[in-house]
């Protein structure tokens, strides 16, 4: 029993001490970028995208290609070289190297995309947060909502394109003028869902204005449905340039891009194939891959995912 | 305007005790579409300087409605809320909303979602400093944070923290540093401690005790549970259906509970002696059995006081009642 007692020590309680939190510090964007990179298939993923983003932005500029001049087009031993060490996507019917082709565009695809979802991603959280926070907007939003949302989004593209003609800015302007309405509504309703939250009603009753609890309260909560939004809108904006392209609209005779590459090539898809399916694989690299590091990202922005 | 915000001349009641707050018949109205639901009606007390008034009843009984409707988050539907003098429900001036926000603050029921999940303890105890910019420079408000962290027992470390990383009796103690830091007048507790674990309760409480006792704190303190409203309150209101039936002082109320719905609620307080706890008699509270033996359909019940500082929801034949129980 003695020896016993010896082992014990007694040791004065230190409320302070217990008070202490011994966890490392949390860091929000660090813990982000931590659980975002711990994926080996992810890292995979990123590289592939970045890869393909450089050359769409380096190669245009290194072969000096346009789309308008074609100085083989009376070559005809320039045409229809399958893929070969000199020429690694061969030569098209024009006798261009079609690894020029794709990767201009690819760059204005990108370009097309990558505008397209900045628009409706920036007005959409902008007026959907204000949309969810403003009971009185509600109201009014939403009839106009109902209104836009069921007139087909095919069918405003095909009129605005009409309208404006065929272009790069027009294609941009066609696919964002409604299209950041639906952001809009996805985004009200996020922010309806926290908007009475305890927390909420806890930085009013403190005088906190309204503009400074949609930027501080609630749009961090609301940063992983950004993320999943863009990572969503980017590639479809790239399919639909591709799709619209072979509907025979989209962007115009002077600018190239993958989806006027893949309808003008469609017409080889039996005798020279590699004409078609080397844009629609880049294009379908393009999209896939950024979608997953998309989604990916999303889930590492949300911190129930942190550790 | 300033200055005599700052040490107003409160009207007095005939006692000569500071009336602080004064609620006067107020009702709170929710709708649903065309559906209307009162979760308050009728409701009528006053709070003195230096008190703590507690608002005790089941859930759904509307005290936490009360407690919003005086800190303006829900509208009121009908009657006043007078808080220095001055009405505070309804409409009033950007101006006024300011001074009340300045003098009055809350602490909410639950730790785990009153806090910011996406800010740090620093800029969530600051926010109302920030707002009102009740400090000097940044060395100032850090200085400000610092000393209010440490007056609810927290470390100076704990500012760049965020609130995930706290136990729930921490975060709360983060909320009342919130409120505190505005230096208010009047604290509503809303349940401040129902939400927590029973071993850190008495932390919470004593605090509140603390801040009364050495800054003279007003408080509201919203509560279901009788045995710890006792430990705090000084005077009691008990709710029932959004109606005040029995607002006395602690040891009054406790002695002598006279409205039916009182006692049935003093006699759900567990006793900590097993014995007693299990030949103990539930008494049970039927309003519509109370409505036809007092026959409230030809006398209905009004609030009244039957004893000086002792009020009942009643009707005469209950008062007689009452005061024939006084007089023994």
């Amino acid at each position: 029993m003695s020896e016993m007692n010896n082992k014990f020590v007694f040791v004065k309680s230190d409320e302070r001490e217990s008070e202490h939190i011994a966890a490392p510090k949390y860091s929000y964007w660090r813990s982000v970028f931590k659980q975002f990179l711990s994926k080996k298939s992810t890292i995979a993923i990123l590289i592939i995208a970045s890869i393909v983003i450089l050359l769409s932005i380096i190669d245009p500029m290194l072969s000096g290609y346009n789309g308008i001049s074609h100085p083989n087009i009376n070559n005809d031993s320039m045409k229809f070289i399958g893929p070969c060490f000199k020429y690694l996507f061969g030569t098209d019917s024009y006798g261009d190297n079609l690894w020029n082709v794709v990767w201009i565009g690819a760059r204005n695809s990108l370009g097309i995309a990558g505008l397209t979802t900045l628009i409706t991603i920036t007005l959409g959280v902008t007026v959907g947060s204000i949309w969810g926070y403003s009971k009185s907007m509600d109201k009014w939003m939403i009839e106009i909502y109902n209104i836009i949302a069921n007139v087909p989004f095919t069918l405003i593209v095909f009129v605005m394109m009409y309208i404006l003609g065929r272009g790069f800015w027009q294609l941009i302007f066609a696919m964002s003028v409604t299209s950041w309405l639906g952001t809009a509504y996805f985004i009200r309703t996020q922010v309806m869902i926290i908007r009475d939250r305890e927390y909420n009603l806890a930085s009013r009753c403190l005088g906190t204005g309204k503009w400074t609890i949609v930027k501080n309260n609630i749009l961090p909560y609301l940063i992983s449905i950004i993320v999943t939004s863009i990572s969503r809108d980017l590639p479809s904006y790239i399919s639909l340039e591709v799709f619209l392209a072979w509907l025979g609209i989209g962007v115009g005779e002077s600018t190239p891009s993958l989806g006027k590459t893949i309808s003008a090539n469609r017409i080889f898809m039996t005798n020279s194939g590699y004409l078609f399916w080397i844009p629609v694989a880049v294009s379908a690299i393009i999209t896939v891959s950024l979608y997953v590091a998309g989604q990916t990202l999303a889930d590492a922005a949300d911190p129930r995912t942190h550790r | 305007m300033s200055e005599t915000l700052q040490n107003p001349v409160l009207e007095k009641d005939e006692n000569g005790r500071e009336i602080l707050l004064k609620v006067k018949d107020l009702a709170v109205t929710f709708y649903n579409g065309k559906k209307e639901f009162k979760a308050v009606h009728d409701v009528n007390f006053n709070v003195y300087k230096g008190e703590t008034f507690s608002l005790v009843g089941e859930s759904g009984s509307g005290k936490t409605t009360i407690g919003r409707a005086i800190i303006r988050i829900n509208p009121t539907s009908n009657g006043d809320i007078y808080f220095m003098g001055k009405k505070i429900n309804g409409k009033i001036s950007h101006e006024d909303q300011r001074w009340v926000i300045r003098n009055m603050q809350m602490v909410f029921q639950d730790p785990a979602a009153s806090l910011n999940e996406r800010a740090t303890i620093d800029y969530i105890v600051s926010e109302g400093l920030q707002n009102f910019h009740l400090y000097k420079d940044e060395e100032d408000r850090k200085q400000k944070v610092l000393n209010a962290l440490e007056s609810v027992g927290l470390l100076a470390e704990h500012a760049t923290r965020y609130p995930h990383e706290f136990s729930g009796g921490q975060r709360q103690r983060i909320g009342i540093a919130r409120a505190m830091v505005m230096e208010p007048t009047l604290l509503i507790a809303d349940e401040p401690i129902s939400a927590l674990d029973v071993s850190i309760r008495a932390q919470v409480l004593n605090l509140l005790n603390e801040f009364k006792r050495d800054k003279g704190l007003t408080q509201i303190f919203i509560a279901h549970d009788l045995s710890v409203v006792r430990y705090i309150s000084d005077r009691i209101a008990v709710i029932h259906k959004g109606q005040i039936v029995e607002l006395a002082e602690t040891n009054e109320l406790f002695k002598n509970p006279m409205h039916p719905y009182t006692i049935s609620l003093m006699s759900a307080i567990p006793l900590p002696d097993p014995e007693i706890e299990k030949a103990k008699t539930l008494i049970t509270f039927d309003e519509e059995e109370e409505a036809k033996k007092w026959n409230y359909a030809e006398n209905a019940p009004t609030f009244r006081e039957i004893v000086p500082g002792h009020f009942i929801y009643c009707n005469d034949a209950e008062m007689e009642e009452f005061k024939k129980h006084y007089q023994k």
